[in-house]
């Protein structure tokens, strides 16, 4: 009887055991926060990615709770759910502490692309249900407002009418064209993230280099550089953010003339072209590794100690990238201003990220979601010296002094980041526009992988125009190639 | 089990005891309902996260978002998809390549412990099941390490046997299918290989003794003796090997975010469907790809179990 009864049981067991396993690794998989390499580069990077903790300063900032420009007093009440990362947490406390009245609901979630998809899906559950909508979500991932604005999410609500054209007016154009859909501002940036030239102020001095100002200059000193200093590098192409990176700069319509779903890729455009020639060369000599800045190689090799960072293009929250991430020695670093393309004018550069806010259009108090929205983009600004303070430069132009001085004052940098930073906010290419579909994985898994393998960047941007043309269509977009 | 060896030794040991080879083909002819109790507390969730969700799955992909019934376009839609087709190779390479590397180890190992039962082999059957007692996730994050130069212990493997020195080149294109098969392996064989060592100790000891006494070796009872008589459970380790290993996800969708995106977020068949259903919002493509793993899943394990005589009652 036992040795009959043997069999059942353990089938039962294996299927328990099967079973089990198999809703375990899928939960697991939705769940499970990335290994350390992934965690500030999601498949839409964003500044918030990077952590809070930008260089502190010297407590001479002020604290600036409100600016000149900051709106009247509030009177919002009621309940209020909103969803942020964690580096916005502080920001929804200081809300709650600041406005006893709001019943305040806060939500922090992995918004920070390693759950790419997770907003998509409770979105939708969301909409299934008929109910459960926050109030307000700010997201790292900064195309997340374009398909929240449109079908099946149908999500955000008109920012401008929340917040009101003599607000909205005090961010940067491009930031807005950045959050308009179809014509409608559907989100704000909380900050802004325009790529500057980062420069090793201490090394550029003792190889006896002068910062380029055109990115013909950057390529001829990275061939100078491979020959007389090997190992030092002046960028990198290994981010799944390379597109934006360098071909944002360059007015390279990788997805430009988006209206309703049209969207324009043709990497044969000679804007394209000629920055993936430009590049090559410093590919092939190692002067620009198709590794990221946020892998253990890269830290490894060029990071810390090593200290082979001599240039860097990138976007203004690389501050936290040299102080944390590869903890280049204090007093070395600065910022230089976006290159220049030969001699056009005027000088254009890209931007990475920039976390938007989005009001959700099912909003039970949408006073209160403005009020928020309205309080965490211009009126919190704790001092550099706090562990809460911005991690990127603010959006809304009132606010970006004080936090401007912060960065200044703090003796991390060989020379103050501000000016460069600063100036850069104002020449974003406006003509690249956002989409719904991921298109930075497209790099990563089309380009960086075949530079890893040897071939060049300019044999591989066919693929990668198809690749990014098959990510479109299978959004629903429709695509003009020229 | 008409093919066991039968030596006439063989033959009257299986007698005196009154045993019919192949533990799962043994004749209930009463006692059917006495496995109920063991089964009951499983089955409320057998039903309500295996046999509805799988319902569920059915309707949906027959159907159009609005619930009309749409035939096949969705499966024509999803097969359609510039990324299926990647998908399902990748995912098939794995599979081969992992259930080749199960079958040889797995059925070598185990017929090895039992060869050599000593209190090594206690050790031995400890250590193999031990990666076991890792989650998924768990083992997963463990191989991003060994796999990239810059921290894992093996580096100098990678560095002077593979010639590997960034992780970016461990995790090219065209090594994921075994890396997956490697991980899989090493989370799973253990717990088949204790399976199997169990299996073969149900082989009553006379027989060894029989085939011994006939003159058979180490490597003769081994194959000719043991194997054949276990073999019904490496069928059912195959067949349920087959549906895990077609429903691969958890391993790229980490390797994905580990990686930066070098890895598609759609490498595997199951992805495909996740990023459908989360991304898109095509429920309906995601539940026709599924199906096709379910339908794949099953002509695998009628193939398995007729050529193998699974559940064949009798010997």
């Amino acid at each position: 009887m036992q040795r009959r009864l043997w069999l059942p049981v353990l089938v039962t067991a294996l299927a328990l055991a099967g079973c089990s396993s198999s809703k375990k690794s899928t939960t697991a998989a939705s769940s499970t926060p990335a290994p350390a390499p992934s965690a500030a580069a999601s498949t839409t990077a964003a500044p918030a990615s990077a952590p809070a903790s930008t260089p502190a300063a010297p407590a001479s900032t002020p604290a600036a709770p409100a600016s000149s420009a900051a709106p009247a007093v509030s009177t919002a009440s009621g309940n209020l759910t909103v969803w942020v990362d964690a580096v916005r947490l502080p920001d929804a406390k200081a809300y709650q502490a600041a406005h006893p009245n709001v019943k305040m609901n806060i939500v922090t979630f992995d918004g920070d692309g390693n759950g790419a998809t997770s907003l998509q899906t409770k979105i939708q559950l969301w909409n299934k249900a008929g109910s459960g909508w926050p109030d307000v979500i700010f997201s790292e991932q900064v195309n997340d407002p374009v398909w929240m604005a449109q079908a099946p999410f149908n999500f955000a609500a008109d920012m401008g009418a929340a917040l009101g054209k003599s607000v909205t007016s005090q961010w940067p154009a491009a930031s807005l064209a950045q959050c308009t859909v179809n014509g409608t501002l559907v989100c704000i940036q909380d900050n802004l993230a325009p790529v500057v030239l980062w420069v090793n102020q201490k090394l550029m001095t003792q190889f006896g280099y002068t910062v380029p100002k055109t990115w013909q200059d950057w390529q001829a000193l990275g061939n100078k550089v491979a020959t007389e200093h090997p190992g030092y590098i002046i960028g990198a192409s290994g981010e799944s953010y390379g597109a934006w990176q360098y071909f944002w700069a360059n007015q390279c319509p990788l997805e430009s003339n988006v209206s309703g779903q049209k969207v324009t890729i043709n990497v044969t455009d000679v804007h394209c072209t000629e920055m993936a020639s430009l590049l090559d060369p410093l590919i092939k000599n190692g002067t620009v590794p198709p590794l990221s800045v946020f892998s253990p190689d890269f830290a490894k090799k060029y990071g810390g100690t090593a200290d082979k960072v001599l240039m860097m293009v990138g976007p203004a929250w690389y501050t936290s990238v040299f102080h944390d991430t590869l903890k280049t020695p204090s007093g070395e670093m600065t910022a230089a201003p976006p290159l220049q393309w030969g001699t056009d004018s005027p000088v254009t550069t890209g931007q990475i990220g920039g976390g938007p806010w989005i009001i959700s259009k099912h909003s039970s108090n949408p006073a209160a979601a403005a009020d928020f929205v309205l309080w965490s983009t211009t009126v919190f600004n704790p001092p550099s010296t706090s562990p809460d303070y911005r991690p990127g430069l603010p959006g809304y132009g009132p606010l970006q002094g004080p936090w401007l001085t912060g960065l200044t004052s703090n003796n991390y940098w060989a020379a103050d980041p501000a000016p460069a930073i600063k100036a850069a906010a104002s020449q974003i290419w406006s003509g690249w526009d956002l989409v719904t579909y991921p298109d930075q994985p497209v790099w990563s898994n089309t380009v960086v992988t075949g530079l890893v393998a040897g071939k060049s960047l300019s044999s591989l941007m066919p693929a990668f125009g198809k690749a990014l043309g098959q990510a479109a269509k299978a959004a629903g977009y429709t695509v003009a190639t020229s | 089990m008409s093919d066991t060896p039968r030596t006439p030794a063989i033959a009257q040991a299986t007698r005196k005891r009154g045993l019919r080879a192949g533990g799962l083909g043994r004749k209930r002819t009463q006692g059917n309902w006495r496995g109920l109790p063991f089964v009951l507390p499983y089955l409320p969730f057998l039903i309500v996260f295996g046999v509805l969700p799988m319902i569920y799955a059915l309707t949906l992909a027959f159907t159009s978002s609005k619930g009309k019934f749409v035939g096949l376009s969705n499966f024509n839609q999803a097969g359609g998809d510039f990324r299926f087709g990647d998908a399902f190779a990748h995912v098939f390479v794995y599979t081969a390549v992992w259930l080749v590397a199960l079958m040889i180890f797995v059925v070598g190992l185990a017929l090895m412990l039992h060869s050599r039962a000593s209190k090594a082999t206690a050790t031995f059957r400890f250590l193999y099941y031990m990666p076991g007692a890792l989650a998924g996730a768990a083992s997963v994050l463990v191989w991003l390490f060994m796999l990239d130069p810059t921290v894992s212990p093996a580096s100098f493997i990678l560095n002077h046997v593979f010639g590997i020195h960034l992780f970016v080149e461990a995790i090219a294109p065209g090594h994921l299918p075994y890396i997956f098969a490697m991980i899989a392996f090493w989370t799973g064989a253990g717990g088949w290989i204790v399976v199997l060592y169990g299996a073969l100790n149900t082989i009553p000891s006379e027989l060894e003794e029989a085939a011994r006494i006939d003159g058979a070796g180490a490597w003769t009872i081994a194959l000719r003796l043991k194997l054949p008589m276990i073999r019904k459970w490496v069928a059912y380790m195959v067949i349920l090997s087959f549906a895990t290993g077609t429903q691969l996800f958890v391993e790229p969708q980490l390797v994905n975010e580990a990686s930066l995106g070098h890895v598609p977020d759609t490498w595997s068949a199951n992805q495909l469907a996740y990023q459908l259903a989360f991304r898109y919002a095509r429920f309906n493509e995601a539940a026709a790809i599924s199906v096709d793993l379910l339908v794949i899943g099953l002509i695998a394990a009628v193939l398995i179990v007729t050529r193998t005589g699974l559940f064949k009652k009798d010997d």
